[in-house]
């Protein structure tokens, strides 16, 4: 096998991506998807931090209803609400103008009696404002439940461990989501194109008869192949990386960059060779495509059942936590890879060699 | 082959039902003095804990997210550190609820019940428009009491309605502060039901995401059927058997229907199944019957016009995202803001919701989509030839020979007339995306966005049908013939977007978004001549500087159009 050959191959695959403009609606698709994140972002971020909506200082208004309680002043206490003492329907009509922001109703059952205290909350329903002042009413009413439950104290019999821990301002979703989710979705994605790609590079050759053409020049079977592999491989870390970028621009930092494309590289050309072995076998797209995509998705949640899978090691990564082992299991996949393409490479050689009888 | 992969696919996620996702595995590192409360993260893997004495943790402030030492816990100052003390805060929370839960006396542990009830409020365009958040503290001394008629309300009852047992079973199954995937899960499979009950702590913040899962189930399913149907259409092409096809008696639009009809049925057989399992009222047919056809008619003209099957997969990636976030993100503001109703999967939501929807509705969410599915499929249904589908040209050049192929040679000006009225649908398909994407930024930049893309939408648009005619017919644009042509794009541009804007509800086309994108300001005739101008500036530009001075002509274009609307705009702000 030369590699001037393989290279050739790769090129060929390259000039005609870049010919169809189909990179330019990839790249297209990026930017897109970059705004969607950054959409999705602003909109995680208000629901946890009200305040970083423009118009929003003074806090809500909430409507209170029933017999006094300090539940009123906890709610006024961070400055989150605006207390309105008002008769309940009243207050339930003003919420549905959206004049209040939720409708609190208190019975009159005593603090330390042996009933519950069963308090009514009026909110707007799938409304994402209702999110937020969901959080922060939360808050007021957790705060009244520790309250409750001292007095009544003298009737609990276990202790739990007690832990001062702070009040969270902004909670953890938007990080999780970010680092935790966005991350390892947007970096694997050029690996599962990069796949689907692999298959349409070769299935092309079986469906336009070209792959006859391209054998008569002193190219060999498995050259072609690899050439392709190397085409659809090469695209990967270069989109990984466009995405640490784009991110960054975003104001998401990604902290070990070059470990994480070396993982994303490493575990990529796993599924395009998976990919490019299903191709092989059906010569059609249609079926190597559906039999690709159904294995991609086991192979996926299979992988990622595994502690210390290359998605969790570039969240860790990506995050700055400690990923003490990340170097082994990067010779781990590198050794699975191996072991497949040597696999890909025997299976091609037997395709030639069948072809040339 | 199949079943190997079913086998494979059932052990995988087997696998990972036992063992969960292993994504955010020690994502936060705590340092922690005491065994006790490293027992409590023990269940948690998230958390990489180490267990060392308090001088150690002292020492080293800055080496951990998280320190929890006498008693205390204390975050590290950045973004992570917050975020691994929330995350900390939710397992202690469910720590406690796990002693509490075994209490005696369940009310002494748990004295706080809330019962929520979930109001439906209407909708109100004009104070989200201006970026307002709904219901902020009223200025002071206004009044908070209700305009409307008030509705006597009855007081709720102080007592509970179920016993303490029943109680106590529910706050063991269900882990406080349970948020994300789980509570969905709970939706299809029966889970954990949290009752009607709930204390402070399982007081799950009302997330619109309800929504969010339910276009997801109804799209997904629908794209991957039009995927087939783009890849039975191409495949037919690359392989030339539709030749045979051709040469039968039936005429392209039977053909054509013929070939959609079984993605068709099967992508409504699908949405029913969903309907069915998700308990929903088969109505939410209704909206995504125009959204199939539209995914059909884009499979049919994408299918016709990719050269090759990687080209297929982009501009199909490309499509479904496109698609997928026009559908799905004004639905996140289902019940919150009138531009949700730009997409038909809004109205699955406010079905779901109990709140259903009119007519009138029906028809603003869907117009759009009948038109365009229209428009593509007779554009494709004209240019399903053997001429067309066999030849191996570029994707705008082949574009280009579909719109002109379209025309009628003997009547170009009425013809241009015509290409312009149909693109309508589609411009204003465009727009509103633009809209979506655009209007949660700070008001100036988002109008100013909004009318630089829509002009640059708008000239592009008016500038295919000459493109199409220049390329066409070669020698046909005189300096006569290109003010006649851009005379009668101009016209049919016009016709096409007052007629539009009739049918269309006046909510959003009234607003001030609205007035950026649809050119609504002044008397008919400004609109006409603005729209000319375009047209005649392009024709101009590519009678004397050729196909290269395309783009320069259209930039150029842009640049007068959206002046027009910055002037005009300007002068309304």
């Amino acid at each position: 096998m030369k590699p001037r050959h393989v290279w050739t191959i790769a090129k060929k695959e390259l000039r005609g991506i870049g010919n169809e403009r189909t990179i330019v609606l990839a790249i297209l698709l990026q930017v897109f998807i970059a705004m969607f994140s950054s959409f999705l972002v602003v909109g995680l971020t208000s629901l946890y931090d009200p305040s970083s909506l423009g118009g929003m200082s003074g806090g809500y208004a909430v409507g209170y209803a029933g017999t006094d309680s300090p539940l009123a002043d906890l709610l006024e206490e961070k400055g989150d609400f605006e207390v309105y003492r008002m008769d309940l329907s009243e207050a339930v009509a003003a919420l549905q103008e959206r004049r209040l922001a939720a409708v609190v109703y208190v019975p009159d059952t005593p603090p330390d009696g042996t009933d519950p205290v069963k308090i009514t909350l009026y909110t707007l329903k799938n409304d994402i404002s209702a999110s937020v002042t969901g959080v922060k009413i939360r808050e007021a009413m957790e705060a009244y439940e520790v309250m409750l439950r001292e007095a009544r104290d003298d009737r609990l019999t276990a202790e739990p461990v007690e832990i001062a821990v702070p009040a969270d301002v902004r909670g953890q979703s938007f990080f999780i989501f970010v680092y935790g989710l966005l991350v390892p979705l947007l970096l694997f994605m050029p690996a599962i194109i990069s796949a689907s790609l692999i298959i349409d590079f070769i299935t092309e050759e079986y469906s336009t008869k070209t792959l006859d053409t391209l054998l008569s020049t002193p190219l060999t079977f498995t050259e072609i192949l690899w050439g392709k592999v190397l085409a659809a491989w090469v695209l990967v870390p270069l989109q990984a990386g466009a995405w640490i970028v784009l991110l960054a621009a975003n104001g998401i930092a990604i902290r070990s960059t070059l470990a994480i494309l070396l993982h994303v590289s490493a575990a990529s050309l796993v599924l395009i060779l998976i990919g490019a072995i299903a191709a092989l076998h059906y010569r059609e797209r249609t079926s190597a495509q559906f039999v690709y995509s159904t294995a991609l998705v086991a192979v996926l949640l299979a992988v990622l059942a595994i502690p210390g899978n290359p998605a969790n090691l570039i969240v860790l990564l990506a995050a700055g936590s400690p990923a003490p082992l990340h170097g082994a299991a990067l010779v781990g996949v590198l050794t699975g890879t191996a072991f497949l393409a040597i696999i890909t490479d025997r299976y091609a050689r037997r395709l030639a060699a069948r072809a040339a009888q | 082959m199949t079943a190997v992969l079913l086998v494979a696919l059932l052990l995988a996620s087997g696998i990972t039902a036992e063992s969960g996702i292993r994504l955010q595995d020690g994502i936060y590192t705590v340092g922690i003095d005491d065994p006790a409360v490293a027992a409590i993260l023990s269940g948690d893997p998230a958390f990489s804990v180490s267990l060392t004495d308090g001088a150690t943790l002292a020492q080293r402030p800055g080496a951990y997210d998280l320190v929890i030492s006498g008693g205390r816990a204390r975050a590290a100052r950045t973004e992570k550190g917050a975020a691994a003390l929330s995350a900390f805060s939710i397992a202690y929370r469910n720590y406690r609820t796990g002693i509490y839960t075994g209490e005696e006396d369940l009310f002494a542990a748990y004295p706080l019940w809330i019962e929520t009830v979930e109001v439906t409020s209407s909708l109100d365009f004009t104070a989200t428009e201006s970026g307002q958040i709904i219901a902020p503290k009223p200025q002071e001394g206004s009044d908070v009491r209700p305009s409307g008629q008030v509705e006597e309300v009855p007081t709720p009852s102080s007592t509970l309605a179920v016993s303490a047992e029943e109680l106590r079973q529910d706050l063991a199954a269900a882990p406080a502060g349970n948020e994300g995937i789980a509570r969905y899960l709970g939706m299809f499979s029966g889970g954990p039901d949290l009752g009607e009950f709930k204390t402070p702590s399982q007081l799950s913040p009302p997330l619109p995401f309800d929504s969010l899962i339910y276009i997801f189930v109804f799209i997904f399913p629908l794209y991957f059927t039009s995927q087939f149907a783009m890849m039975s259409i191409a495949n037919e092409r690359i392989e030339r058997r539709g030749e045979i096809l051709l040469s039968t008696p039936a005429g392209p639009l039977t053909i054509i229907a013929g070939k959609m009809l079984p993605y068709f049925l099967l992508m409504i057989a699908v949405c029913s199944a969903i309907v069915l399992i998700t308990g929903g009222s088969f109505v939410v047919i209704f909206p995504l019957i125009p959204v199939i056809l539209f995914f059909l008619a884009a499979a049919l003209l994408i299918g016709m016009t990719a050269r090759s099957f990687r080209e297929l997969s982009f501009l199909s990636i490309f499509f479904s995202t496109v698609m997928t976030s026009y559908l799905f993100f004004p639905s996140i503001f289902a019940n919150v803001h009138v531009i949700s109703l730009i997409s038909p999967l809004t109205l699955v939501v406010l079905n779901f919701q109990g709140t259903g929807f009119s007519a009138a509705d029906y028809l603003y969410a869907t117009a759009l989509f009948w038109l365009s599915t229209a428009v593509v499929l007779w554009l494709c249904a004209r240019n399903f030839t053997e001429e067309q589908l066999f030849s191996q040209e570029r994707l705008t050049s082949r574009l280009r020979s579909f719109i002109f192929a379209a025309m009628a040679r003997d009547h170009p000006f009425a013809s241009l007339v015509a290409v312009n009225l149909l693109a309508i649908p589609l411009i204003f398909m465009v727009q509103l995306m633009y809209l979506v994407l655009l209007f949660n930024l700070p008001l100036p930049w988002s109008l100013i966005a909004l009318i630089l893309l829509a002009a640059f939408t708008e000239e592009v648009a008016k500038s295919i049908g000459i493109v199409a005619l220049f390329r066409g017919i070669p020698g046909f644009f005189t300096w006569r013939n290109v003010l006649l042509a851009a005379v009668a794009t101009g016209f049919g541009f016009l016709l096409g977007e007052k007629l539009l804007l009739f049918v269309m509800m006046a909510q959003v086309t009234g607003s001030l978004f609205g007035s950026v994108l649809f050119s609504g300001f002044g008397l008919l005739w400004m609109p006409f001549l603005l729209h000319t101008a375009g047209a005649l500036i392009v024709g101009a530009v590519l009678k004397v500087g050729g196909r290269r001075a395309y783009l320069p002509g259209l930039l150029l274009a842009t640049a007068v159009h959206a002046s027009y609307n910055l002037i005009l705009i300007g002068g309304a702000l």
